[in-house]
């Protein structure tokens, strides 16, 4: 018979939350019954569960929680409450003979003040435990958490204690263990990083998003510096980096940095292998290969897309070529030269590429900016093509602009071959002025320009 | 790295370079051995995607000669083990790979293949 839990989340990406659980879920293959209406400004969620072993999954697993409670209570007021647990005496019966216990009471929005929670405490005799109570040790906690409406400023707050919206009352089943793990991946103690590496938290979610696991294999085009390599291998994925420069994977020593970090990490073993190419003009021999494709491509701020070519001169390739092999010493390595890669071109290559490249059920994970006002539905359909279907979007808002993490599934057992991704016509990079071939034009496209713009309306 | 199961899987792209591209022709190799974790259904799950042939001479070119010539029917627990070992704990660190076609060479230093192409190579 499924029960409630009752899940808090911490107060952070709040569009990540679902997506997270629905991937967990999906992974270690079991349902979740969500709320019939979701408010994502509540970091408190009640799910329905068929057992209690995958609240602890979810607990042990998802980046996002707190703590997971099993539900025997939840109301507006505390009346409720104490007639709810009565009505639920056979799930907390056993508990009343010898058991040690504790009982914690906490507030969102609200620090309740110590005699209050006395007093709530206290109002809860009638349950008659019989055990010991621990506060260290105990061996099960009882949690009456009450949920305020989030008010601005700490004096106005407290006169609000007591005037709750929503009050629950269970057990704990677990805190949330995998949230510590964004100490763990934090940049600042990484042995390698660059200016472009992800943060510690969005990437252990990426990995989520990715369903890494053991044997399962999961390749990022755009590597860079590796920051989702060591959150996919932790979770027991093998992992293949690759990256247009070199140098990003490199650094400066000659043991390359993504596998000092990865040996700090305790991972290297599943770094699989790092590569330096262009995944435009890729080597692979066939498709079908991988389970996951997580990536945070350039986009232009910090890190410009770039790809194997040379923009448009006067000079012809095949003059350029000459003037190269007779000046080009012959002890040196031959850097070839790379040429700006459109935001949008890249989002849509990097889908058809993907399709190719994953297996049937394979999932791509990647960011996306986008201009928050100019932002619509429809621009995300821009990229799609046949048998890869949207999943997951959710946005990480940083005010005029923003980027949302896009999961993609591939939803044909189709097999594609490999694509090369040639364009007939030269890529330049433009001011947004382009012409008019009545498709519809995602707000992504020219982000760069757009951003150094400062998101202004363009004038006519 | 550059693993024999990263070797497997890469052809050589250069433009018109279509037909006699793979397996490409390494040379010049320095080996590592790295133990790692043995998953067998990864193993098993990865075989369709392997070019026997062109595994077992990489291996024998490497001084491994654990695998039968000839892809066998049975698929035991000994052949999975010795494939997971030719597959993922044979690394090449520095070398280089030659396409047998077009010449092309990609390098491999410090275990990380440079797979480039120069500018008359791409399409």
């Amino acid at each position: 018979m499924p029960s409630d839990y009752l899940v808090r989340f911490a107060q952070v990406h709040d569009e990540f939350r679902i997506p997270e659980l629905l991937s967990v879920s999906e992974l270690f293959k079991f349902k979740i019954g969500l709320p019939p209406k979701i408010d994502t400004s509540r970091a408190l969620m009640i799910l329905s569960l068929d057992s209690e072993e995958h609240a602890l999954i979810l607990a042990r697993r998802c980046i996002l929680i707190k703590s997971v409670c099993e539900l025997y209570a939840s109301g507006t007021t505390y009346e409720e409450i104490h007639e709810q647990v009565r009505r639920n005496h056979d799930k907390w019966s056993r508990y009343i003979p010898d058991t040690s216990f504790k009982f914690s009471v906490t507030g969102y929005a609200n620090a309740i003040p110590q005699d209050r929670q006395l007093d709530v405490i206290n109002s809860f005799r009638w349950m008659d435990l019989r055990g010991k109570i621990d506060m260290k040790n105990p061996e099960v906690t009882f949690v009456c958490h009450e949920e305020y409406l989030y008010i601005e400023g700490d004096r106005v707050r407290s006169l609000h204690d007591g005037n709750f919206i929503a009050v629950h009352f269970g057990r704990l089943v677990l805190d949330g263990s995998a949230r510590p793990l964004i100490r763990t991946f934090s940049v600042k103690t990484r042995e390698y990083y660059g200016n472009t590496s992800m943060d510690a938290e969005i990437s252990l979610l990426m990995a989520n998003q990715a369903l890494a696991a053991p044997g399962r294999l999961i390749y990022d085009p755009f590597v860079g510096t590796g920051s989702m390599a060591y959150t996919c291998a932790h979770f027991g994925s093998l992992f293949i980096g690759s990256d247009i420069d070199g140098r990003q994977m490199r650094g400066k020593d000659s043991s390359p940095g993504i596998i000092r970090s990865a040996n700090q990490y305790g991972v290297t073993s599943r770094i699989l292998d790092l590569l330096t190419m262009d995944v435009t003009q890729h080597p692979w021999r066939v498709g079908g290969l991988f389970d996951a494709i997580v990536t945070d491509p350039p986009y232009g701020i910090r890190a410009g897309a770039k790809r194997l070519g040379r923009k448009k001169t006067r000079e012809t390739v095949t003059e350029r070529v000459q003037t190269f092999i007779a000046t080009r010493e012959s002890d040196q390595p031959y850097v070839p030269p790379t040429k700006p890669y459109e935001l949008s071109e890249l989002v849509s290559d990097l889908v058809l590429f993907s399709r190719a490249m994953l297996k049937p059920q394979g999932r791509l994970i990647f960011f996306l900016p986008t201009v928050t006002e100019e932002y619509e539905e429809v621009d995300i359909d821009t990229m799609l093509c046949d048998g890869m279907e949207v999943i997951a979007n959710s946005l990480q808002d940083f005010g005029n602009w923003g980027r949302r993490l896009i999961t993609i599934k591939k939803c044909t057992d189709e097999s594609y071959p490999p694509p090369m991704l040639r364009r007939t016509s030269e890529v330049e990079i433009h001011d947004g002025d382009g012409e008019d071939t009545g498709a519809h034009i995602p707000a992504h496209k020219d982000f760069r320009v757009k951003y150094f713009q400062g998101f202004k309306k363009s004038v006519p | 790295m550059v693993r024999l199961i990263t070797h497997n899987l890469l052809a050589c792209h250069a433009k018109g370079c279509t037909s006699n591209n793979f397996p490409l022709q390494l040379k010049d190799v320095q080996i590592a051995l790295r133990e790692a974790d043995f998953n067998p259904d990864f193993v098993r799950g990865f075989m369709p995607k392997i070019e026997w042939n062109a595994l077992v001479n990489a291996a024998r070119q490497l001084g491994d000669s654990s695998l039968p010539a000839e892809q066998p029917e049975m698929i035991d627990d000994d052949l999975l083990k010795a494939l997971h070992h030719v597959l993922l704990e044979i690394h090449i660190e520095e070398g280089q790979m030659t396409c047998p076609n077009c010449n092309h060479v990609y390098p491999i230093s410090n275990g990380i293949p440079n797979m480039l192409l120069a500018e008359h190579e791409i399409a």
